[in-house]
């Protein structure tokens, strides 16, 4: 959750974030939203444009035994949206295949 | 602190004087005691002893003879009910070795009135009579725990959210805006100044956020101190330290990418 906080402060946080062409910081950012009733959805944004994520949706529905979609933003490019909280999951899971590091993760959410 | 420990009739006699005295004590020691709970502690507990000295010192502590504890209990109940409430800090440190010399000065009434149970005693007494104390004494907020409530069942109110942002010292604005963020919906506020907020949150999850939130925006990232200020330039916000004059970048609020729930035509949720 809130690892990122244990860290020193970082002074040239800000210049890696500008030299990121990034819509946003570089970090992956894992929400969750409600749906109705008890209903959640994960959705993971910052993944880098070169991966494939449509193959990473595929990979990530058969590990976690959920559905999950690619949705083309805008603004925040692909995202990806899985069903249910798989926060936990997606964390380790990037991590394990080394798509990100733990540091790049930022969770969010309750 | 349940009342088969205490020898009743002992302790409603005991309780007279004591308050006459701690008064007493209190209105003496007043000044000192802002400072440091420590200190408070001792003199409160010298001020115990003493009062333990003018009871009747014929039963001794060992002893547990409770003649007329059955008649007396409800009042006793009636009597202290402060003791039970308040919990403080300093108290615990100073228990220990104070324990040591009341134990031999003061003979009987000591084991009824446990020492902690004195120290607790007294503590509740100042903190009532000095209500700003409550503030000295811990120079961190003491923060209420959120009021959340489900409203129907798709909505929650966050009753004292207001008093929470003037707590931490922060715009009710930019605190609910980390909150809809994070929690990734809507909200606003309503005709009574509760935030109402579309979702179902248990209190425990708001108060994670909130304490996210503290981490990020309210407390010093180099010496953790509360004592902030948060200043927008141009439009990076910056965190500054009053108490070790550190600055340094916090980042900014947003709700990033959104998906789409419930109705389709619901129209994107705010960006900051
Ligand atoms: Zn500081």
């Amino acid at each position: 959750m809130s690892i990122q906080n244990l860290n020193t402060f970082d002074p040239f946080a800000d210049a890696i974030k500008g030299a990121d062409d990034d819509v946003q910081d570089g970090l992956v950012h894992i929400r969750i939203q409600q749906r109705n009733g008890r209903k959640t959805l994960t959705t993971v944004q910052g993944l880098s444009a070169e991966y494939d994520l449509k193959k990473i949706v595929r990979s990530c529905k058969k590990e976690f035994a959920c559905n999950g979609t690619v949705i083309e933003h805008p603004e925040y490019g692909e995202v990806l949206q899985l069903q249910g909280d798989q926060r936990e999951n997606i964390c380790q899971w990037l991590t394990k295949v080394g798509l990100a590091k733990s540091d790049q993760l930022k969770v969010h959410g309750f | 602190m349940d009342g088969e420990d205490f020898d009743p009739t002992l302790l409603k006699k005991k309780k007279k004087k004591k308050t006459f005295d701690l008064d007493a004590a209190l209105g003496l020691d007043d000044g000192s005691k802002k400072e440091e709970t420590k200190e408070v502690a001792n003199e409160d507990a010298t001020a115990a002893n003493e009062i333990d000295d003018n009871l009747d010192l014929e039963s001794f502590g060992k002893k547990k003879k409770k003649k007329k504890k059955a008649i007396n209990l409800d009042d006793l109940e009636g009597a202290l009910p402060k003791v039970e409430g308040e919990e403080t800090q300093g108290e615990e440190k100073t228990g220990e070795s104070m324990d040591a010399d009341e134990g031999a000065d003061v003979d009987a009434p000591a084991a009824d009135y446990t020492y902690d149970e004195l120290l607790k005693r007294i503590f509740s007494i100042i903190l009532d009579k000095n209500p700003e104390m409550a503030a000295g004494r811990k120079p961190k907020f003491v923060m209420r725990p959120p009021q959340v409530l489900r409203v129907g069942t798709k909505k929650t109110s966050f009753a004292n959210f207001l008093d929470i942002a003037r707590t931490l010292h922060r715009l009710p604005k930019h605190l609910l805006d980390f909150l809809l963020a994070e929690l990734g919906t809507s909200g606003s506020l309503d005709g009574n100044q509760q935030l109402i907020i579309k979702g179902r949150f248990q209190p425990k999850q708001i108060e994670n956020v909130l304490r996210r939130y503290i981490k990020e925006y309210v407390t010093c990232h180099t010496c953790r101190s509360p004592e902030t200020i948060l200043q927008k330039d141009t439009r990076i916000f910056f965190l500054q330290c009053e108490s070790c004059g550190s600055r340094c970048s916090v980042a900014s609020i947003k709700s990033g990418f959104q998906a789409v729930t419930g109705k389709r035509a619901a129209i994107r949720a705010k960006t900051t």
